[in-house]
């Protein structure tokens, strides 16, 4: 993260920012306030950075417990006059929604922002989900941006529309770019505002009555987006060939006119305000058009609106074939509007447009790689760090299971133990929702035994997710009945998304002390009888987890111990394997260590026929110490093995 | 005029993140206008990754390389360098490469078999135009941490000459992105890698 | 051994609650554990055959060929098994007959075991009788005496035998329950000749699970018993406070083990000597010698005046034998009925006549 380009004063400077630098840049050009976001990949990054400089900017910035409060903190600068961002990804707007539903129709004041990243081929997500029908059901400006320098200009933008027309405005990023970096020329920082007051002749209340005022506030919008500088049309006039492209899809559709040499013949229409549509400028460059094909991220999204604005002006506009993910030109291996639009999938569509292809490489080279036994080469599916607590968790829970023999239910949710439903975690997970579903689900499975029901049931959660929205399906548990162990997996940091602090670290956004709000009081108080247990004592831990199983209501087992991957985890000692003690395939072992627990950092040694630690990898946890059937794991302390 | 193209292939957590951005500040300092495209977040939890880093003289790139224009590999590990060229290479791409193996699980697990390390290197010798090998994870290590072998690539790549990039242009920005340790790992692991390939040639 | 392994194990045992919880597969590989005196798979074991299969009791029992192993000849009990003396007997100590559950002959005769060097160390039940018990390795007086007494449910006290036998060359003294005497010489027969000795078994016709220890919990009034008892004249009484309580075995008997029904030696015939309830003087245990090395045990015992030993009332040997012989007809009846839970035992239709046989004129 370049910080310090982030910061600088230097209007003019050519820097290379990603595009959530690139967003938080654009709001302090704007002069933002106050900044409130829930961690969710790849979104991230923009409070991550703001947070680091909210000190010396003289601005607040906070890690939210949730979406939905980050979202109510913003609206609250905004009412006080201040200009506010939320960020969050696609998920975490299905969070907020109520909240950005209802500010829809009681509007705001100073400028609101809402930042969020849809992850197109779910790279770091569980769905890929088009928030942009989201924002047209809450009827609210929506903003694309194609670059990593767009993104900045945009959300300056923004926050002016927003004052403009008294709405939350929504800018839409992707994963290439939240995730993506590039140049980008700075512009003049604005300093945040001392002057936060709630009029009290101001009033922001949510009623029906306002929906018209909603209605009128979107006039007013597109008018502007007439007129926005996110708009523009290249090539021909009066090329029939039309391609329509919002979000970075829009330079894979520049590109593949390039290299097709298509310049002289197709025209590229781009979108960068696409709710509200700006209809006079469409309608002005669908005149003459008579195929249009579109590139956009995730769903048909744009496809559709065009295609009913045509509809509405079919006799004006004459006949037009409409080509995209809908019509089913666009697409990848998947369906259509399933998995990421890449420049390769833009290149075979605009070529077809036009009846050319692209292949830039020789034949030869093409039967080389045909020629390779590539889906023989082994997948490198996703896996716990070596030393990751959660590995040991998973191998304790589904042991006790095993031992308590009734078949239990393991319930997940969302964040680095997800993968606890994939091998690494022994498919140990059997759901996964949203954010807080795996103990909403465990309390009503719970019920079920009315029904029959006799399989114990077993809620994992993170300790960032119990914050987020764990709580009130524990006091359903709990007010219920229910007999549910709920295992929270305490690492001390939210870390599949980068780290972030949370109410139980004990740390701001800024990096400043805050009161930690321990996991285990939140429980005790609501009457939960609770735990707390370390992890990686896997025979203690199996012991809890099976003694717990056999109690009744609803009952909470805190593993707690530190993500690896924490500055403040420090590497001791490693562990190594005594090839004279190891007895490897034998029965008695069965290669336990690398093939049953799997940790990254056992490898077998196919010469050696033993098993062997990977001293760059190994984190010296001891987990393999103790499972090691021949106490032929032993550590061995940092000062003697060479880093 | 089509833009540099650099893939930087590896495993989820060997460090490509830093090294595109790096190879991208160095070639903005170059003059170029430059894109990075990356995957982070669920993949870098041991799954593959890459870093597409792409520079032009004009208008900003897309963040992402199309299939089949990549001009260089820079392969963290070589499972995934051999993936890459498969996937995004041609016969003029090049290719430098770390030949440390990071076994996936079902390796791990006696599910599946990782190729013989020659086989795999002669394999990319058969594909790319060009293969540097480098034992950057050994460089790493005797610069003091093995986790820097990500900056150990990259002075490979910049002693390969293959990219208009100086070396005191990247030691300048190493120094405005890390400081104390970091900052001395960081610039031996690189002074190593650059000099390993450059008393090669 | 057969190409057998952990999958048959799981199989034809612990998925068909056959388990007896004996103990002898753990302690060698680290995919089965047990809790809760379940036994169970944490994790599927790749081998296609295993030590585990070998050594359980309930995969495969053939009473003739452990005659052989154990007795050196067939049997010529067709009930009470192969046996050199029958007796009463009890321990000389005052300590050691205190704490035994009837004449402390087990306890006796483990610590002759140890203090004549005929064992290095000796493989024990330990515990409260209220209480889920545990395995113990006892090398000294006070925790041979600390594992003194009946433990109702079925403890998977050979868990620690492997690692013993790997660990050290000396002899390992083992007492146990029938099932475990049966997996112990499956396990001496397979990797560990001469290494135990000796081995006591303790009559048993059922055990409890710990459910049992569970319905105690929640019986404020037995659950600090100090002893449990199974008299003969029905009920399972409760030492508490100096004074008994009683709950009527209709009570106990959901907390068997089903496993336990398909049990067909309740007097332990491949032990060195077996150990029991006389049935009718609690001061007195019945002891039963069957090998040379547990005549020799008992001979050492009686010369260092730690046993003292009587003849058998010849009246009481047909209780006895009508209780056992009971017990084993319940199970030839459904190996007639081609039950699979008995498909483990392999008995030749001349055994199967002598059981019934006996006893009719």
């Amino acid at each position: 993260m370049s910080l310090h380009a982030l910061g600088t004063d230097a209007p003019g400077q050519l820097v290379i920012l990603s595009g959530n630098e690139a967003i938080a840049r654009g709001a302090l050009e704007a002069g933002l306030g106050y900044a409130a976001s829930y961690p969710g990949s790849p979104s991230s990054e923009v409070l991550g950075s703001l947070g680091a400089l909210a000190r010396a900017g003289g601005f607040y910035a906070e890690w939210s417990t949730n979406e939905k409060v980050a979202m109510e903190g913003a609206a609250a600068a905004s009412f006080a006059g201040v200009r506010a961002m939320t960020v969050m990804k696609a998920d975490g707007l299905n969070v907020a929604l109520d909240a950005l539903t209802s500010l829809a129709y009681s509007g705001t004041k100073g400028g609101m922002v809402v930042v969020v990243s849809d992850d197109p081929g779910a790279h770091s997500s569980t769905k890929e989900e088009d928030t942009r029908y989201l924002v047209r059901a809450c009827h609210l400006p929506l903003l694309e941006p194609a670059t990593v320098e767009e993104a900045k200009e945009m959300t300056r933008w923004a926050f002016d529309l927003s004052e403009a027309v008294g709405l939350p405005v929504v800018l839409r990023s992707v994963t290439r770019i939240s995730h993506a970096r590039g140049s980008v020329t700075l512009g003049a920082l604005r300093p945040a505002p001392r002057t936060a007051r709630y009029d009290l002749n101001d009033r922001f209340i949510t009623t029906s009555l306002f929906h018209q005022v909603l209605h009128q506030r979107i006039g007013q919008t597109r008018a502007r987006f007439e007129q926005a500088p996110f708009n523009s049309c290249e090539g021909p006039a009066a090329a029939p060939r039309l391609v329509i492209a919002a979000g970075p899809s829009f330079t894979y559709a520049r590109e593949a006119v390039r290299l097709l040499g298509l310049g002289e013949e197709v025209r590229v229409l781009k979108l960068g305000t696409t709710w509200p549509l700006p209809e006079d400028f469409l309608g002005a460059h669908l005149k003459g058009a008579r195929e249009v094909l579109f590139l956009e991220e995730i769903e048909p999204f744009l496809e559709t609106e065009v295609k009913s604005y045509w509809a509405q002006h079919a006799a004006e506009l004459g006949p037009v074939t409409f080509l995209g993910k809908a019509s089913g030109h666009v697409a990848g291996a998947g369906a259509p509007g399933v998995g990421e639009l890449t420049p390769e999938i833009a290149l075979r569509a605009v070529g077809a447009l036009a009846g050319r292809e692209f292949e830039p490489r020789s034949e030869a080279f093409a039967r080389k790689v045909d020629r390779l036994p590539l889906h023989d080469l082994p997948p490198r599916a996703l896996a716990f760090c070596p030393g990751c607590p959660h590995r040991a968790s998973f191998w304790a829970i589904k042991a006790a299971l095993e031992l308590d023999g009734r078949q239990g239910v393991v319930l997940g949710d969302i964040g680095c133990y997800t993968l606890g439903a994939m091998q690494t975690g022994y498919f140990t997970l059997k759901t996964v929702h949203a954010m807080g579903s795996g103990v909403g689900l465990a309390s009503g499975f719970g019920k079920l035994d009315l029904l029959g029901f006799t399989q114990p049931v077993v809620a994992v959660v993170g300790d960032s997710t119990f914050y987020h929205s764990v709580i009130p399906a524990l006091v359903n548990a709990r007010y219920n009945d229910a007999p549910v162990l709920v295992v929270v997996l305490d690492n001390s940091t939210t870390a599949m998304t980068g780290h972030q602090p949370h109410p139980g670290t004990g740390r701001h956004a800024t990096g400043d002390l805050a009161p930690a709000l321990p996991i285990e009081a939140i429980a005790r108080g609501l009457g939960v009888p609770t735990e707390v247990q370390d992890p990686l004592r896997v025979d203690e831990t199996v012991e809890s987890v099976y003694r717990l199983l056999k109690t009744d209501g609803a009952k909470l087992l805190i593993l707690r111990s530190p993500c690896v991957l924490l500055p403040s985890v420090k590497r001791l000692r490693r562990a190594a394997v005594d090839p004279a003690r190891c007895i490897g395939e034998a029965c008695g072992c069965g290669r336990f260590c690398n093939r049953a627990f799997s940790c990254p950092a056992l490898v077998w040694d196919r010469a050696l026929e033993r098993a062997r630690v990977d001293d760059v990898l190994c984190s010296g946890c001891g987990v393999c110490v103790d499972l090691c059937p021949r106490q032929a794991i032993a550590f061995q302390e940092l000062a003697s093995c060479s880093r | 005029m089509q833009p540099v193209n650099v893939v930087i292939a590896g495993v989820g957590g060997q460090g490509n993140v830093v090294a595109s951005e790096i190879l991208a500040t160095a070639l903005a300092a170059c003059g170029y206008r430059v894109s990075v495209g990356e995957t982070f977040g669920a993949s870098q939890r041991g799954g593959s990754v890459m870093s597409h880093v792409r520079a032009a003289r004009g208008e900003t790139p897309g963040p992402l390389i199309p299939k089949g224009l990549v001009d260089i590999v820079v392969g963290f590990e070589p499972l995934e360098t051999l993936r890459i060229i498969a996937d995004y290479g041609r016969e003029t791409t090049r290719v430098v490469v770390n030949p440390r193996p990071v076994y996936p699980l079902a390796v791990q697990a006696g599910e599946a078999s990782y190729p013989d390390s020659r086989d795999l290197l002669e394999t990319l010798g058969t594909l790319a135009a060009e293969v540097t090998v480098v034992e950057a994870t050994e460089l790493a290590r005797r610069a003091g941490d093995v986790r820097a072998q990500n900056l150990a690539m990259v002075g490979a790549l910049v002693g390969t000459g293959w990219l208009p990039i100086r070396p005191d242009a990247v030691v300048r920005i190493l120094g405005e992105r890390f400081a104390d340790e970091m900052l001395r790992l960081n610039r031996e692991a690189f002074r190593l890698g650059l000099e390993d390939v450059r008393q090669r040639v | 051994m057969g190409r057998r392994g952990p999958s048959e194990l799981q199989t034809q045992v612990l998925a068909a609650d056959l388990c007896t919880a004996c103990g002898a597969c753990l302690g060698h590989c680290p995919y089965l554990k047990s809790l809760g005196e379940r036994v169970a798979f944490i994790h599927p074991c790749p081998r296609s055959e295993g030590r585990c299969f070998d050594v359980c009791p309930r995969t495969s029992l053939d009473p003739e060929s452990l005659d052989r192993q154990v007795l050196g000849a067939p049997r010529r009990h067709p009930i009470l098994g192969g046996y050199d003396g029958l007796y009463f007997a009890r321990a000389r100590d005052a300590d050691v007959g205190a704490r035994g559950q009837y004449g402390g002959v087990t306890t006796a005769l483990v610590l002759l075991a140890l203090e004549s060097g005929m064992a290095g160390a000796a493989l024990l039940t330990s515990g409260t009788p209220t209480r889920e018990p545990r395995a113990v390795v006892a090398r000294d007086r006070d925790t041979v005496l600390a594992a003194a007494g009946t433990k109702y449910s079925a403890c998977p006290t050979l868990e620690p035998l492997a690692g013993l036998l790997r660990e050290s060359s000396e002899p390992v003294a083992v007492v146990g329950r029938p099932c475990q005497v049966a997996a112990a010489r499956k396990v001496e027969a397979r990797e560990a000749s001469g290494r135990l000795a000796p081995v006591i078994g303790i009559f048993c016709f059922w055990a409890l699970t710990p459910a049992f220890y569970r319905f105690l919990e929640g019986r404020r009034d037995l659950e600090r018993a100090t002893k449990l008892d199974l008299p003969k004249d029905g009920g399972m009484t409760f030492a508490v406070n100096g004074r008994t309580a009683t709950v009527r075995l209709d009570e106990i008997r959901p907390f068997i083990r089903p496993a336990c029904q398909a049990c067909f030696d309740p007097t332990a015939e491949w032990a060195d000597v077996s150990v029991g309830s006389t049935e009718h003087d609690a001061a007195w245990n019945t002891l039963v010698v069957r090998t040379a090395r547990g005549r020799d045990l008992v001979e050492r015992a009686r010369a260092a005046g730690a046993l003292e030993v009587k003849p058998y009332p010849l009246e009481r040997i047909p209780v006895l034998e009508e209780a056992v012989q009971r017990k084993k007809l319940r199970v030839l009846d459904a190996l007639d009925a081609g039950q699979p839970e008995v498909a483990y035992l392999g008995l030749r239709e001349a055994q199967r006549a002598a059981v019934r046989a006996h006893g009719r004129a």
